[in-house]
Formats: structure tokens, sequence, C-alpha cells
């Protein structure tokens, strides 16, 4: 070990001493991370100094940290210096040609999943020009967007055009040393979104990733900001339900949302990375930070998530109900099939008086698949008449998965009340007795009965969101019966 | 990164050499095995909550003399085994010799007998979970062998009565095994006491296998003083048709920490834990309990209930592990806590970890403070407010005390319990 990593280093300082400067435009970063290299992302980024010196104190944070090994999860170590932390957008001739050159497995999944073939060519990575209209949508969103005066940009972009708001916000919800993928990310984060909701405003439309111009090269380490002044509304929509051709394997992203008084955030997630083959190899590592400080009076933030893709997933999309009467809520559906693991769940940091938090997780286990339930509901001495209720409830289907659910609960205040349920149980023999009594064959069966397991939190979804994700766990269950 | 604190080398010293060679042999071999044994750190994640009340010094590390006097609040109403400071009293005891059932301090044993039990001792415990049976396997002094042969029955109850005498500082190791034949039938009785108020550590170890049929209660009251920290496991492993109750009442102190593993391997086998905990002042209670589904077809039901007051800190974290083809398992897990006053804490974690498909497991918990409309209710009928609260505060556990088998054991612990109800109330 000690010498591969003598040998990385020595490569990355060679190719230093020959000047790797005038090559940044169009290339690739050799693996291998050091304050060299984030001092080059930074200057490629052409970022102010304060983003700089942000990034380098995140690394040297990261240096001192361990990787955390709680999650119920397995899986070979990363070597975070065998991995480039910057790649240029790539060139077209590095390209597939045309979707004839693509995996015929995944094009057989897009047809299944309904998505117009426009956008296919785009989901697959094919180099054509003007995949859609990047200019109408630009016009079309951006527009009404400008005049209600909502910041919707890349976060590169909001260093450069409203620092004052980057510095404000940027690592106050998640701290740059809050845990080891944070920190990696806060050194090395190439790109996301920035999104700012003035007083008083409710943006009028739900925003997205999925139609943002150059979303596609966000890159592994992603970093979204949210921030909603006082009495805004927004909805937000990040991913898609089809599934991403992605050459990066680890993904570590942070999302970070400002919630100030009487304000509303609905933050939607469809996850579809690449699970890796039926043997489990290949697929992303999904670690994500996603965070919401409810900082304002009566301010709400709804976490919603459709997990079904990654190899491994390792996310708590949480919620510090910090002001008084401030609501925080998550509703989940994770699913995993062959050898996908998935150790999701949320924490409700209850501070403020009369805050609330509702909690509905669904985990659906199939093949040989882990997947864990794992939350925190926490009760702070002042916390009041705060009140909690958690369903966690698994599906099994099959006998070789996993369902497991790691609930902690902690109270210091009397009159708070927390409770907490969780069940499991598999598709039962009389509920497919029935189904197939009906002329229904098994596949459809068991995704009417899981769709129906998951109602409770599909319901809490974008309309054409929870159409997509239901013929989402559809697709993904594909062969866990018979 | 910190280094974490180390077990003192002071600790590895056994005192009693009156055990047989076998024995001694175990003892040192498992005490080799603790040499820079860490100690439990707010990382480490089934001590997460409780290592802050750890509080183990030099003085405490040697063994308690077999001396001194502990009175037993338990009227004994069947056999009787009484342990001193770790070391079995046989003046003090009454226990039968009958046929087919052995009972036998540690000391007593032939090497013959000594050496088959060498082999049994902590094989019903994950030593990684319960870290402190590996100090009570290096360090017990002396124990209790239980023996029942196919198809013995024990007429009446086995009292086990652990008492510490800390008139000086230094701890108490005592070890129970329990080895229950096909159909064998014995109820058992552990209670834990202390007198003098010097700092001292108790760690017990009491361990059950159950053959095929046989059926066992457990009870364990847990009511020594506050100059006590206590660790303490209990492991269990059940073969086919076999009935395992255990029942634990326990009055937090400075240090409380009881585990509880059971291993399901035979099929059919069935468990049931009851506990209930009290806490109050700045008493700290944690109990850990796992529950491993081996087999297929097993049962196995589990209620906890805590209640804590003023500025004290209760903690339940329960395990139902559901093996790959344990199909067919039914588990149910339920935890409700009853916090009293701002100040107290609870933290509760029910955990199901499950490998097979075909099985019915819930888990139920909740955190929350007495009814307002059932006080009112009671208020309007003429009961006073501080009768009201200890008439529903009563009603919260009485549910799990009233299935405690022996009425004797019912009235040692409401006798306590109506205390800290006297306590905890007097105010309003």
């Amino acid at each position: 070990m000690a010498t591969t990593d003598n040998e990385v280093k020595e490569l990355i300082k060679r190719e230093y001493e020959h000047g790797f400067v005038t090559e940044i435009e169009s290339d690739t970063f050799e693996p291998g991370l050091n304050e060299d290299v984030i001092r080059r992302l930074s200057e490629i980024k052409q970022e102010p100094e304060f983003m700089l010196e942000w990034r380098l104190k995140a690394y040297r944070r990261w240096l001192d940290m361990e990787e955390p090994e709680w999650a119920h999860v397995d899986f070979p170590k990363v070597d975070y210096n065998d991995i480039s932390y910057y790649s240029a957008p790539k060139k077209k001739e590095d390209m597939p040609q045309s979707l004839d050159e693509v995996d015929p497995e995944l094009l057989r999944t897009y047809e299944k999943l309904g998505i117009p073939l426009h956008e296919r060519a785009k989901l697959a990575g094919v180099a054509v020009d003007a995949v859609f209209d990047s200019v109408s949508v630009a016009t079309t969103f951006k527009e009404p967007l400008e005049k209600a005066g909502v910041i919707f940009c890349p976060i590169s972009e909001a260093v450069h055009k409203h620092p004052e708001l980057i510095k404000k916000y940027l690592g106050s919800v998640v701290p740059a040393g809050d845990n080891y993928f944070a920190a990696l990310n806060s050194a090395v984060f190439s790109d996301g979104s920035f999104v700012y909701i003035p007083k008083g405003v409710r943006c009028p439309m739900e925003l997205s990733t999925y139609f943002r111009i150059n979303a596609a090269n966000t890159g592994q380490f992603e970093r979204t900001l949210i921030v909603a002044e006082e009495g805004s509304y927004v909805s937000y929509l990040e991913g898609c339900t089809a599934p991403m051709r992605d050459e990066n394997q680890l993904h570590a992203a942070v999302v970070e949302i400002v919630v100030l008084d009487d304000a509303q955030v609905k933050y939607s997630t469809v996850q579809n990375w690449y699970p890796g083959d039926e043997h489990g190899k290949g697929g992303i590592y999904n670690f994500v930070t996603k965070r919401a400080a409810c900082i304002g009076k009566n301010s709400k933030v709804s976490w919603t998530q459709v997990e079904t893709g990654s190899a491994i997933t390792w996310k708590y999309p949480s919620c510090v109900l910090r002001g008084e009467n401030s609501v925080g809520e998550f509703y989940s559906v994770a699913l995993t099939h062959n050898h996908q693991q998935a150790d999701t769940g949320t924490k409700m940091i209850h501070l403020g008086k009369n805050t609330r938090s509702t909690i509905i997780s669904k985990g659906i286990s199939a093949g040989r698949s882990s997947n864990a339930y794992r939350g925190l509901v926490k009760f702070g001495p002042a916390a009041d008449g705060a009140r909690n209720f958690t369903q966690c409830d698994s599906l099994l289907i099959g006998d070789r998965c996993g369902a497991h659910t790691f609930p902690y609960i902690e109270s210091k205040n009397k009159s708070a009340i927390v409770e907490h349920e969780a069940t499991t149980s598999k598709v039962s023999d009389e509920q497919m007795f029935l189904c197939r009594q009906r002329g229904i064959d098994p596949e459809q069966a068991v995704s009417m009965i899981v769709n129906g397991f998951c109602k409770e939190v599909f319901k809490e979804l974008p309309m054409e969101f929870a159409v997509e994700a239901g013929k989402l766990l559809e697709v993904s269950l594909e062969g866990s019966v018979g | 990164m910190k280094q974490a604190p180390m077990l003192s080398s002071a600790f590895l010293h056994p005192a009693g050499q009156t055990l047989p060679e076998p024995l001694l042999a175990l003892r040192k071999q498992r005490a080799s095995l603790l040499v820079d044994m860490p100690l439990p750190t707010r990382k480490t994640e089934n001590w997460k909550y409780s290592s802050k009340y750890l509080k183990l010094t030099d003085e405490m590390a040697i063994s308690l003399p077999a001396e001194g006097k502990a009175g037993n609040s338990l009227a004994v109403s069947g056999y009787k085994v009484v342990f001193r400071n770790g070391i079995l009293i046989p003046e003090a005891s009454d226990y039968p010799d009958m046929d087919g059932i052995t009972i036998q301090s540690f000391s007593d044993l032939s090497n013959e007998e000594a050496d088959v039990l060498a082999l049994q001792l902590g094989s019903t415990l994950d030593h990684d979970q319960a870290q402190f049976a590996r100090l009570n396997g290096a360090r017990f002094d002396d124990g209790l062998l239980v023996r029942l042969d196919a198809d013995a029955v024990l007429d009446q109850p086995l009292f086990i009565i652990h008492e510490t005498a800390a008139d000086t500082s230094g701890s108490a190791f005592p070890r129970i095994f329990v080895e229950a034949g096909a159909n064998s039938r014995i109820t058992l009785v552990e209670e834990y006491t202390s007198s003098g108020d010097a700092p001292a550590f108790v760690n017990t170890v009491t361990e059950f296998t159950l053959a095929d049929g046989a059926n066992v209660t457990s009870i364990r009251l847990n009511m020594e003083g506050e100059s006590v920290q206590h660790i303490g496991a209990t492991g269990v492993v059940q073969n086919h048709s076999s009935r395992f109750e255990s029942h634990c009442v326990g009055f937090g102190g400075p240090l409380r920490r009881h585990d509880l593993q059971v291993r399901l391997v035979g099929e059919e086998a069935e468990t049931k834990l009851n506990g209930v905990v009290v806490t109050q002042g700045k008493q700290h209670y944690d109990n850990h309990t796992s529950i491993d589904h081996v087999a297929a077809n097993c049962n196995s039901e589990e209620t906890y209930r805590n209640i804590a007051a003023d500025q004290s800190h209760a903690i339940f974290n329960g395990r139902i592990h559901i093996h790959q083809d344990a199909q067919k398992s039914f588990a149910d897990m339920n935890n409700k806590n009853l916090l009293l006053n701002n100040g107290a804490e609870i933290d509760t974690k029910p955990e199901l970890e499950i490998y097979a498909d075909d099985v019915k497991c819930a888990h139920g918990a909740t955190i929350g403070q007495l009814d307002e409309e059932s006080i009112f209710y009671l208020l309007s009928r003429g009961i006073g407010r501080r009768d009201a609260n200890v008439l529903l505060t009563m009603a919260f556990i009485n549910e799990l005390v009233s299935q405690i088998p022996l009425e004797v054991v019912r009235d040692t612990a409401q006798i306590r319990l109506n205390e800290f109800f006297e306590q905890t109330f007097q105010e309003i």
C-alpha cells in the first residue's frame, strides 16, 4: 500500500513539474488527491479566494477523519488516490455516436419506462447536438423564474454572482467537517445547484436538476444549496427515473437546505444510478449527506425519496427543527435487488418548541440484497410539546435478502411524544393467489402489491414523478419472482 | 484519533485460588485475552449512552473478601444459595440433594467435572457484544453449577442471593451456569443486593443451556445500592421445543447494565422476555437484549418498560436477528417509556435484522408522559393528583410486574416500587 501511495504521489508530483496548467482546458486530472489538486480544481473553476480557502480547510479536516464503518454495508475499500477529481466535459468523439452503440439492455429499460426517444439519447450519453432544444428550455424556464426573483443556477456560477449568499449559507447546515464524505465533498465538489427563493415568493414552477442545462456534468461530487427566505415556497426535484450512464463509481453529494420563517421546501429525489449487474459487479457507491435546517418559525421541510439504484447507498436526509412549530417530513421508498446494499433513513432533531416530524419508510428487498433503515429521532430539553411518528415497513421478496431496522430514539423532554413502529412481512401467498386467480401474471401481481405497499410515499411525490416511480419499481423488480 | 482508554491491568489479577485446576487454567487463558482491552467510549456502539457512567478505579480492582453482612430483602420461599462478594457461602445456603439434579459450587467440582464445565463456560454469549463477560471469565472466584438431567424437575424455585458487602472498595464476579436437560424444569431467581457505601463493581455472568423440551423461568431482581456499579450478562441457548421465560426488574444506580442474549437454535423454541426499569435521582440503567432466531418456527416475545424520573437516564436496546432459513419465525418486541421530568433522558433502539422472508416481525417503541385525559378522569372522580399520577404510573408497569410467577418476588418488587413512587411524586 505504502509503495503504491508513494508511486501515486510521485506521479502527481512529476506532472506538476511539467506544468500541467497548460493542459487543464481539455483534460482529466491524474488520479490522486492533495492540496495541489484542489488548488488546480479551484483555479480551473476560477473561484474566488474564499472558496479555495474553504476547500483546503475541508481537505485538511478530511485528512484527519476516518472512513465510517458503522453502516450495514459491505464493500471493498475505496482508494481515494485512485480517483480523478476533475474531468472536463467529454469530447463528442469519445461518446457513443448513435443509439446503436449503446447497451441494448439500457435501451430496453428506457422503452419500458416510456421515455421519449430524444431523451433516451441524452440519457445514454450519446453525442447528439441539441438532444432537446436547450435554448427553448432555457427561455421557458428562465424568464418566469427571473421575474419572480428566484435564483436557480449552477453553484459554480453562484460563487461568482452571489458570493455573499454563498459565504453566508454554504456549509452552514452541513459544515465542512461534518462527516467523512461531506468533508471530501467540500474539498473537491465539482458542481451542483444553487437555489434562492426570496422573501414571500412562491416559486412559479417545480425546479428540477434533470432539466437544468449542464446538469449532465455535475460530476461525482455534487453540491446543492437551497435557501428559502421568509414565507417562500419551492418544490425541488432531483434526479430522474431513467437509469443514468455514469463512469464514476463514487458519488459523494451534499445537499443543504436553509428554511427561514414560514417557508416551505419540498425536496423530491428519484435515484436510479447504475446498481451493478446481477452478480453484484460494478455499480455506483452513493454516499450522500442531505440536511435541512428549519431555522425559522413555522418552517417546513419535506424529503421524499425513491431509491432504486446504486450498488451501495448511504444516505440520511435529515431535518434540524430549530424554529418553533417547524415541521420535518421524510417519505422514503428504498428498493434493493440482486446484490445492492442500502443503508438509508433520516434524522429528526427536535430542538424547538412544538416541532413535529413524520417518518414513513418503506424498504423492499429482493434477490440477495440488503436494505436497512437507520434513523434518529432526538428531542432536546427545550423541545416542549414536540412530536414524532415513525413507521418503517419492510417487504422481503425471496429468502436470500435482508431487511433491517436500526431506529435510535433519544428523548430529554418530558412533554415530547414519540411513537415508532416497524413491521416486516413478505408478499403473502394469499395475496399472490388472489391476483393469480384473477388472471394477473405473477410479475405484475408482485408489482401491484409493491405499489400498494409504497402508496403512502408515492402520494407525496409530484404527479409525473409518482407515475414514473411506479413504473420504475416494476422494472427494478424484474426477475425477482419465479 | 484519541487513544481509547484501556482496562487497567489491576483488573487482570484474580484472587481466589480455590477453584479446580481446569477452571484456574481457563481463567488464566481468558485473562490473557484481556490485556489492553479497550474500555467502551461514546464511540462504542453498544455503550454509546452508558460509557460516561462507567468509572472503574484501580481500588475497585481487587476482589472483595467473602465476609461482611449484606441483608437481602427477599423472603425466600424455596431453595437458597447465597453468594457473598462473588463467593458461594455454604453455611448460608440451603439447597437439596436430589436425584438427577446437581447444585454445586465451582470450588467443589472434581477436575473431571470442571473439565466439562470449562468447555461450556462462555459458550452461550457473544462476547463482542457483552464485552464485560470476558472480564468475568478472567476473574470469577467461584460460581454455581446447576445441572438438571433429562426429565428432572426442581420442585421449588431456587433463589440465588448475591450480596455485595462493600465496606471497602473492590469487586465481585459471581458466575452461574445452568444446564437444563431434556424436558427438565426449573425456576431460578437471582437477587442482587448490597450493603456498605464504598464504591464497588459487580460483574456477573449467568448462562442457561436448554435441551429439547426444557422449561426455564429466570427472574432477576436488581436492587443494589448507590455505590455499586453493576454490569451483568445473561446468555441463553435454546434447543428444540424448549421454553425460556425471563422477568427482569431493575432499579437504577450509578451504573447498571444488563446484557441478555437468547439464541434459538432448535425449532419450535419459545422465549419470552419481560423487563421493568425505574430510575430516579441521577441514576442510570441500560438494558441490552438480543434474540437470535437461528432455527425456523421459533417464537419470541419481548416487552420492556422504562420509567425515568428526575435527572436519571434509562436505556433500552433490543435486537432481533432472524437468520437465513429461520423461516416462519415470529418475533414481537415492544418497548414503552415514561419520561417523568425534564432533565431525565430515555434512549431506545429497537433493532430488527432479518434475513428470511417468511417471517412475522414487528417492533414498537414509544416515549411519552402520563396521559392528561386519564389524569383528568381520575381527578374528576375525586382522586388527588398525586394519587392519580401514582396510579397511572403503576398501571404502566403493573402489566409486567403482575406476570412474575412468584408472589414473594412481586411483593418485594412492589415495596421498592412504592418507595420509588413516594419519592418521585412527593412534591405534587
